[in-house]
């Protein structure tokens, strides 16, 4: 029973979706919308699953004394700003957008460009001519490198157009070739959930 | 790589760079709609990414408001919606707009797929009320916007896969033209979309900002940072290369030894 219901509510939910779309009945239409208007109802909920999951893990490293400041700094951050949202909105130049243009935004600006150490870091050691295929990897991440900034068409007007083609041709193919692998996998998938093969959200059972 | 950076934003020399036909083709779209059009912005991105979407957005915001389009945004990431509401303001601030009339926003929700199908059936029911508390349905602006029959075309501003869902529920369902405002590591990602015609154009990294606002006539942040990203590149490309010399000598007095 316990893996029956949930197996049975997946499948008509997947049947429902799929009559849907090729239907034109009224009924269908508010079906749909229903379902639209749950399933974001559904969603919030996980949010305060979320929020809840993150108090409780900062709050057991801080009993246990582990990363004590950290923890601390982002329970207070994850407070701190529904408390300013709520005392003085989110309108301009409230606290709430105050703190978000002048904390958040700039703290994760700044671990987000430290990939930049890194790319240059690994360009370093990393890409390196070992073998043919590591050279013709080389070449072509030179090529499209210049190619990507404005001096380019200064140096060559040549740069421009090989890495327009590098883009727009071999490596269009190879993604072409991923996205279409992924949407088969993706409706295979599918099929199986609705189907009951596919159970491993269930507990693995 | 800081130094190098930090100088060439200080040095900010002027760039001439050549629009590339995708950059051409979202300027011409906007710089072409009849007056009163309605342009959807829907600002999908993290705060990390501002940099590189910032001088992208406002460029495009610009035009928007430049060519008398009416624009609604909206977004379906948590961390865009400040920073999209406070960008719009900045756009509309500078041609003089008022809010409710020539532009509004809608704010954040969750669930972003059942969000884009939802605005397919009706706009007012995903966002019954806008960021600043007003019921949807009152607000000026929204008459006669129900849903994507009423808007011309959607540019999601992104730095992640927003845009593909916008491409497969909004596009392949609805009909609905979209645009795209990408980071640059993106754009390979989009470019069998916009191949295919699924993706109408994209304006993509701080080169694609820069080419925007030389067609725009307003040179902003994508053209101070391109010296800057020039320069980086350079700097990576330098690294590649003393890499492998060091790599190719170290291996020659190995054959010898």
């Amino acid at each position: 029973m316990q893996t029956r219901i949930p197996l049975l509510v997946c499948l008509i939910s997947g049947v429902i979706m799929f009559a849907q779309y090729f239907s034109s009945l009224p009924i269908a239409k508010s079906i749909y919308e229903n379902i639209l208007e749950w399933w974001q109802i559904i969603f919030a909920f996980t949010l305060f699953v979320g929020v809840a999951a993150f108090i409780k893990t900062n709050l057991k490293s801080i009993s246990q004394k582990k990363e004590t400041p950290y923890r601390t700094i982002s329970l207070i951050g994850l407070f701190l700003m529904p408390i300013l949202a709520l005392i003085g909105g989110t309108k301009i130049d409230s606290p709430f957008l105050w703190a978000f243009e002048n904390m958040q935004a700039p703290m994760q600006a700044t671990v987000f460009s430290l990939l930049a150490f890194f790319v240059a870091s690994a360009s370093y050691r990393g890409f390196r001519a070992r073998s043919i295929s590591a050279s013709i990897l080389l070449v072509t991440a030179l090529i499209v490198l210049i190619g990507r900034v404005p001096i380019a068409e200064l140096i060559s007007e040549s740069f421009p157009k090989i890495g327009f083609w590098i883009q727009n041709y071999p490596s269009m193919s190879a993604r072409r070739a991923i996205l279409i692998g992924i949407g088969l996998g993706s409706m295979t998938t599918a099929l199986r959930v609705i189907l009951g093969i596919e159970r491993t959200y269930l507990r693995g059972n | 790589m800081f130094l190098i950076v930090v100088v060439s934003y200080i040095l900010s020399i002027p760039f001439d760079t050549q629009p590339s036909p995708e950059v051409q083709k979202a300027f011409d779209y906007i710089e072409n709609l009849p007056e009163s059009s309605v342009i959807l912005f829907s600002f999908d991105h993290e705060a990390s990414s501002l940099p590189e979407i910032k001088p992208i957005t406002l460029a495009l915001l610009r035009h928007a408001f430049r060519s008398k389009a009416k624009v609604v945004g909206l977004s379906l990431f948590a961390e865009g919606t400040a920073i999209g509401y406070r960008m719009m303001t900045k756009a509309a601030d500078e041609f003089g707009l008022k809010y409710g009339r020539d532009y509004v926003f809608l704010g954040f929700k969750p669930q972003h797929i059942s969000a884009i199908l939802g605005i397919g059936e009706s706009i007012t029911r995903v966002f019954p009320e806008d960021y600043l508390g007003n019921k949807t349905d009152t607000i000026p602006i929204m008459r006669g916007i129900n849903n994507y029959d009423d808007i011309d075309m959607v540019i999601t501003i992104a730095d992640g896969d927003r845009p593909a869902q916008w491409i497969e529920y909004g596009g392949a369902r609805y009909n609905q033209q979209i645009m795209a405002g990408l980071t640059a590591a993106m754009i390979t990602s989009y470019d069998p979309y916009l191949a295919s015609g699924q993706l109408y154009a994209v304006v993509g990294g701080l080169k694609g900002a820069a080419e925007y606002e030389n067609l725009y006539g307003k040179r902003g942040g994508g053209n101070r940072g391109m010296l800057a990203q020039t320069s980086a590149h350079f700097y990576v490309i330098a690294l590649i290369i003393i890499g492998n010399i060091i790599y190719f000598r170290g291996r020659k007095q190995q054959g010898r030894g």
